[in-house]
């Protein structure tokens, strides 16, 4: 277990490293953001004046290892556009997306597993081919076109919930939360749900298939001739056979949505990361983009980390090293 | 099920009881917000939008971006390059302070240590010294005559000296002006709150010096989404809502609870055509080089104008949000002039001259527009390629990002492409200077000018007016060098834009402003 563990942290520091230097030679690439930032009356020597100040007039190897001394820091440097330090900028926005990431793949997980095992338990009922046919839908239908349907429908139409924004926060543990209050909540439905419906597309399609698959192996055939009820079986040996794939997609999903929740966060008006970074990105607002851009690949490489590790604690021929 | 919809209808009441405010609030949902609560720290229209309820210019623009006085009442040069400045007595911040001369060398002076990338450096590079006279005038001393020095002073906001003398480094400033300690101005509202990308929470400032603002708390959100602007607006939300597009427009104009608000913005779409001997993107229409450069060649370019049917770019591309555009700013700018023709359409004559120049089975272009930065970029570069390819010019059409398209262009690697560009100073030196003198960092003109055009004699005429001290005779020479500009065609101006705003009707009446600004202060309750 602990070579294996090993062995994935230093696979990790290689892809962090290897991830910098793309990100900062791509964003390098994209040009000089004093094309698109500085003001047309600025004359050549404001405009020179302004190049040095930023550093810019250095090559891109300089500029690449400044930016990894400070990095190693803990300095990612302050945005050009709101001249704060990116950390705090991030940091700042980054519980908003939090709790609406963890909302909506927790719900999609809690209530698509259970919709997907009825699913393929029983795959030929009514309900069965009702549940299947409306998860096509959550594939195939766009995000930004089910967030302005919802927005149309709950606020526009019905006035029951607000058309964005955040609504009242509560601190806790230092940090603003708007899951703790009631307002909150009328301002997390739409995007919860909104961001939601893709991953339970998912999550129901992954557990149906895996239902039906174990429910014709032996382990299904001796617990019930054992005599187990069907309850017991499902929730006890089916549920864990079939769950190494759905926590493999709920790791991937919950740090992709984590990343780039942008459609929903920018539909919403949501504060969070996702509107940084796209308008970052519009105002190449390099420091923010290579900060979050970094930050990002150490968040997928921590979650497939504790993926790899829940896969040891689901099985036990993993724990044992045995599986390699 | 039911847990859902108990659920629900408890959100139901806590939203009604959210949103009911007095109605002396007013929100506003706008496109784009502030950087930074330095008014120093950013020269962006979005910036300025919002710091200027704080926050007052030095100099005041009325609707039309006409100079009209503020905190200073009058400005006369004095000499060949020094400028005095009458300040406006009895004008308080909210601290309760008073504003003297004082404060306005504080801000003139701080910019240099405390501005990004979006350098507000622009609006004092030609100030040298500012020496105070007394505590109402200045005598502000230029490098060389500096005809347009009022001009440059419109986004000029004055801080106070006392409560940002500790947060005027680059270091310190966000720091305090983003947690209101140093965000102390004399403008109609005082600063509540505000995060990078978050509501902007104003306060109305009773003592202020043109009287109290008709709202009491005005909250400015960020929503950059057109849609989910419109909506927020349809949803009761927000009150007052910035750039509703031209497809949202039409569907408004049948809504019975909101109002639209149309103004002329600043901005007109320009075509430009590559002057430099050798230009990359233009060829034969098998792919092969051609012998030179045909859009040297003054009958193609006229030939490329006269295939333009601005009438049809304004009624159909744009919903009629525009007007056609004969030149390169607004009518009634500082420049603008009455003399220049309206351009025809006349896809024969087209053909014709493209035969006489030598290119009878015309030739290939790529045209590169940006099609994310202002209403209808990227429509009516698609219209453009139409209307080119109906006189034999095969057209490629790219309209792309701003973020890839600016820099591009600052590298030259276009030869046809368009964007828009905003007068907004209100007169042509800044129009003209940027793009239509030839580059030259001499005379520190022609920034913009990313074709290479060089007409001698708009040079001189251009040089001339920023040299001019008398308004009547600057007004002539940048007329005359607009018309000898348009008459080369090398940049060919199609449509004005229009801005539009939209409102409860039953709540506001909003003026629109050619800068495109939503001031608070200026938008009335509907009676």
């Amino acid at each position: 277990m602990s070579s294996f563990l090993l062995k994935r942290l230093l696979q990790g520091v290689v892809i962090m490293a290897a991830m910098s230097v793309i990100v900062f030679a791509g964003v390098y690439a994209i040009g000089n953001p004093l094309d698109v930032l500085i003001p047309p009356e600025a004359t050549q020597d404001v405009r020179e004046r302004t190049i040095a100040r930023f550093g810019l007039d250095k090559s891109l190897v300089e500029q690449y290892f400044l930016f990894i001394s400070n990095l190693l820091k803990g300095d990612l440097g302050l945005s050009y556009i709101y001249n704060e330090p990116v950390l705090s900028l991030i940091g700042n926005r980054l519980p908003a997306t939090l709790e609406l990431v963890l909302t909506a793949v927790l719900g999609a997980t809690l209530i698509g597993v259970p919709l997907g095992i009825y699913a393929g338990y029983k795959p030929h009922g009514f309900a069965a081919r009702a549940i299947m046919a409306i998860s096509i839908l959550g594939f195939s239908v766009p995000t930004f076109w089910v967030g302005l349907i919802l927005i149309l429908t709950f606020a526009v139409s019905l006035g029951w919930l607000p058309s964005g924004g955040r609504g009242e926060t509560v601190e806790f543990l230092g940090i603003e939360w708007s899951v703790l209050t009631l307002n909150g909540w009328s301002h997390l439905v739409l995007p919860a749900i909104n961001l939601a419906l893709f991953k339970l597309a998912i999550m129901v399609r992954l557990a149906r298939a895996g239902t039906r698959e174990v429910m014709l192996s032996d382990t299904v055939k001796f617990a019930r001739a054992a005599g187990l009820s069907e309850m017991t079986i499902l929730s006890r040996h089916v549920l864990k056979l079939i769950s190494i794939p759905i926590v493999t997609v709920f790791g991937l999903e919950l740090a992709s949505t984590l990343a780039f929740a942008v459609v929903t966060e920018t539909i919403f008006s949501w504060p969070g990361v996702g509107k940084l970074i796209i308008d970052s990105i519009k105002n190449l607002d390099r420091p923010v983009m290579v900060a979050y851009l970094i930050l990002t690949a150490g968040l997928f490489v921590t979650i497939n980390l504790c993926v790899d590790i829940a896969y040891a604690l689901l099985d036990p021929r993993l724990r044992r090293g045995r599986a390699e | 099920m039911k847990r859902h919809s108990k659920a629900f209808a408890f959100a139901v009441a806590l939203s009604a009881v959210a949103s009911t405010v007095s109605a002396a609030d007013l929100t506003v949902g706008v496109r784009g917000g502030p950087e930074s609560m330095d008014p120093h720290y950013s020269a962006l229209g979005s910036q300025a939008d919002a710091v200027k309820h704080i926050f007052d210019p030095l100099v005041w623009t009325g609707d039309d971006l006409q100079l009209e006085p503020g905190l200073a009442v009058s400005w006369k040069p004095v000499d060949e390059d020094t400028w005095e400045f009458k300040l406006r007595e009895g004008v308080k911040f909210h601290d309760g302070s008073d504003f003297t001369a004082e404060d306005v060398k504080f801000s003139i002076e701080r910019i240099p240590s405390v501005t990004g990338p979006t350098t507000t450096e622009i609006y004092v590079r030609r100030v040298s010294e500012v020496e105070i006279v007394d505590d109402y005038t200045l005598n502000i001393h230029t490098n060389g005559p500096a005809a347009t020095l009022p001009y440059d002073f419109v986004r000029l906001f004055i801080v106070s000296a006392e409560a940002a003398k500790d947060y005027s480094t680059s270091e310190t400033s966000a720091e305090g002006f983003n947690s209101g300690k140093a965000a102390i101005g004399t403008g109609p509202f005082k600063y509540v709150s505000w995060s990078p990308k978050g509501d902007l929470v104003l306060e109305r400032f009773d003592d202020y010096w043109r009287g109290p603002a008709p709202w009491e708390t005005v909250v400015r959100k960020e929503i950059s989404d057109d849609a989910s602007r419109l909506a927020a607006l349809k949803a009761g939300d927000v009150d007052v809502i910035n750039y509703v597009s031209s497809a949202d427009y039409l569907a408004l104009d049948s809504d019975p609870n909101i109002a639209t608000f149309i103004g002329d913005s600043v901005y007109v779409m320009n075509l430009q055509l590559d002057q430099r001997e050798e230009t990359p993107k233009v060829r034969a229409k098998d792919g092969s080089a051609l012998a030179e450069n045909p859009l040297r060649d003054p009958r193609v370019r006229e030939a490329i104008d006269l295939a333009i049917d601005r009438e049809t770019m304004v009624e159909i591309v744009l919903e009629g949000l525009g007007k056609p555009a004969n030149q390169m700013m607004p009518e009634g700018f500082f420049g603008y002039s009455d003399d220049i023709p309206t351009p025809e359409y006349d896809v024969d004559k087209a053909k014709a001259l493209l035969a006489d120049a030598g290119y009878p089975d015309g030739f290939q272009i790529d045209l590169y527009c940006t099609n994310d930065r202002l209403p209808g970029d990227g429509a009516i570069c698609e219209g453009l390629g139409q209307m080119f390819a109906q006189i034999g010019i095969d057209t490629n059409v790219n309209a792309i990002s701003k973020t890839v398209y600016f820099p591009t262009q600052a590298r030259k690697e276009y030869s046809v492409f368009m964007n828009g560009w905003g007068t907004l100073t209100g007169e042509a030196s800044y129009t003209l200077g940027s793009l239509a003198h030839s580059p030259n960092d001499e005379v520190k003109m022609g920034a913009f000018n990313r074709i290479e055009y060089k007409n001698d004699e708009v040079d001189r005429l251009l040089q001339a007016g920023a040299q001019e001290l008398d308004a009547d005779k600057r007004k002539a020479l940048f007329e005359e060098a607009m018309e000898k500009t348009m008459a080369d065609r090398a940049y060919i101006s199609i449509v004005v834009l229009q801005s539009v705003w939209a409102g409860d009707k039953d709540k506001v009446v909003v003026t629109p402003r050619a800068d495109e600004e939503t001031l608070a202060y200026y938008i009335k309750p509907a009676k």
